[in-house]
């Protein structure tokens, strides 16, 4: 009898953890850690359980819902870490080091989306890799495609910046057809406007 | 017809196909269920973002396919799919998947050929409605037990049906066994090399080996197949006892150069976004020896020294990409990536040099704004 106590007040409590849903991201200005980001349109604030395997420190908004799009903020990414998490220990993630340069933040990226969708899952390619200046910090933009088995194809862009020796990176995925397009210049209005909030 | 003239393997190998032809099903439901399925999951794979729709490709493997198949070419609808592990499937409905993991880690298109007899075994001795009915039988033995265990104890477990699926995997792998000996067969009567159907394996074994991260779990083509040193070593010991030593000589394979020649790009950066660079070394090197164009070898060698970033890896990449330049057909990128590289190590001006060349060579490269961003610092 009192196993099945214990078992149903875990099982309270676990689902009582679940139940923090989606939470509404106003229009304005955010801060994600150490980053500052301006949203002209409200989002939507995933809750960890739905988007695994994203550092503690990094949120994952959406309008229409993860699968249709999602943008995503990864913030201080040390030296020699990865920018997705994994218990996998054969998973062989790519990692930040603090030298890359931008067409190895390139690189980074699109091994790092192969392993998010499964190795082997998804073909990704990344183009159109221009600077852009993130407040004080020279960073990159780039755009990205990912056509994955089974599933839509995902389009998107990607900007990112390193500093003090850490890597800011933020990403924004659309299905094709219809949903990249529909959220695709507010997304790039908030990853464009993304700086280091404690230098600015 | 060289398998008929060998008593040796008369003897050992009995196997032949079960069916016909152009075979349908016409009595028996549950197969008639198991074609409706696999016929869906055809549908939803000629809609897939990667399924490789280039001719070059589907010709050539569709033509080796249909010379192994021989009279049951016609049943058989390939889809080569963009994945750079090493797999081939082949349904009971005859669609037969290859990934192009296959074609970068064949040293010939015989071992392409090797795998895809294997799968026609497969679907000509009737292996998916044999695991169909045999996993029907177990689950529903394993379910009694399961009953059985709960009425007597009060718990519930899953312990029979979990034993049910291990010795289906286990009914499995002798159905891989039979079908590479049926496929090596095949093989042989289609006059590909007999002695690249364990070749094929031992190439897996050296990539392993070669590995930097070890798989925990086998590929998928391995995990329901016998160890892979086993499979090579009995398949050797066939192969050599039944057609003689391997006296095939080594000559350049110039349909499959050409196929890894004109597509060499994609198939690589699909390897390369693995992040497993132990695996892409052993299969550059493999490449460097077949003979594909070095230019493009040694420019994926430098990608991959310099993607993996250890103790001499940037000089090693440098040297890789001068090759690359050298051997006179480089992609425009060894320029760039050779750029990128001397900004690395701080030299501007050779920087800038290797910059302009990449704009010159690819005037609309698609990151020009970014090079030029460089080039006017």
């Amino acid at each position: 009898m009192n196993k099945r106590i214990l078992f149903l007040a875990t099982t309270f409590f676990m689902l009582g953890g679940c139940v923090t849903g989606y939470t509404l991201v106003e229009p304005g200005q955010h801060s994600i850690d150490t980053m500052t980001v301006n949203a002209s349109s409200g989002w939507n604030l995933a809750p960890g359980y739905a988007a695994p395997g994203t550092r503690k420190n990094a949120q994952v908004w959406t309008q229409d819902g993860l699968l249709l799009d999602r943008l995503v903020f990864v913030p201080a990414v040390p030296d020699g870490e990865p920018i997705l998490l994994s218990n996998a220990k054969d998973a062989a993630l790519p990692v930040f080091h603090k030298s890359m340069l931008p067409n190895e933040i390139e690189e980074l990226v699109e091994s790092t989306i192969v392993k998010f969708f499964g190795e082997g899952q998804a073909a990704v390619s990344t183009s159109k890799l221009r600077p852009h200046r993130f407040g004080d910090h020279r960073g990159v933009m780039f755009d990205i495609s990912a056509e994955v088995t089974e599933s839509p194809t995902y389009n998107g862009i990607v900007g990112a910046f390193i500093a003090n020796d850490e890597l800011y990176i933020m990403w924004y995925f659309g299905a094709e057809p219809y949903y990249y397009d529909k959220h695709l210049a507010d997304a790039e209005a908030i990853i464009s406007s993304a700086t280091l909030a404690a230098l600015n | 017809m060289l398998l008929c003239g060998s008593p040796a393997l008369a003897e050992k190998e009995p196997l032949d196909h079960k069916i016909p032809p152009g075979y349908v099903p016409e009595e028996a439901r549950d197969e008639q269920g198991l074609w409706m399925e696999f016929e869906e999951m055809e549908r939803t794979l000629n809609k897939s973002a990667l399924l490789v729709r280039d001719a070059d490709i589907n010709n050539y493997i569709t033509e080796i396919v249909c010379r192994v198949a021989a009279a049951y070419c016609n049943d058989f609808r390939v889809y080569v799919i963009r994945n750079p592990g090493f797999n081939a499937s082949m349904t009971a409905t005859g669609m037969m998947q290859i990934w192009t993991g296959l074609i970068i880690r064949a040293n010939s298109t015989d071992e392409i050929a090797a795998v895809v007899g294997h799968e026609i075994a497969h679907y000509t001795r009737l292996h998916s409605l044999q695991r169909l009915r045999d996993m029907k039988k177990k689950l529903a033995a394993g379910s009694v037990f399961d009953l059985a265990v709960i009425l007597a104890t009060g718990y519930s477990t899953p312990l029979g049906q979990m034993t049910a699926m291990m010795s289906v995997l286990s009914f499995s792998r002798e159905q891989e066994t039979e079908a590479d000996l049926l496929g090596t067969r095949i093989l042989a009567e289609a006059s590909y090399n007999p002695h690249a159907s364990y070749k094929v394996w031992q190439r897996i074994i050296a990539e392993e080996e070669a590995a930097a991260v070890k798989r925990r779990k086998p590929s998928a083509f391995s995990q329901t197949h016998p160890a892979t040193q086993q499979r090579a070593s009995y398949l050797e010991s066939l192969v050599v006892s039944t057609y003689g030593e391997d006296d095939a000589e080594s000559v350049a394979d110039e349909k499959l150069l050409a196929i890894l020649n004109n597509h060499y790009l994609f198939l690589m950066e699909d390897q390369l976004d693995t992040n497993r660079f132990g695996r892409t070394k052993e299969l550059l090197e493999r490449h460097r020896e077949i003979g594909v164009e070095p230019s493009l070898v040694y420019y994926f060698y430098g990608e991959m020294f310099r993607q993996r970033n250890e103790e001499g890896d940037m000089q090693l990449a440098m040297d890789s990409y001068l090759h690359s330049i050298e051997a006179g057909a480089p992609p425009p990128d060894a320029f760039k990536s050779l750029g990128y590289l001397h900004l690395k190590s701080g030299d501007n001006t050779a920087a800038q040099i290797q910059f302009r060349k990449y704009l010159e060579i690819d005037p609309t490269a698609d990151d020009r704004a970014m090079i030029e961003f460089y080039l006017e610092e």
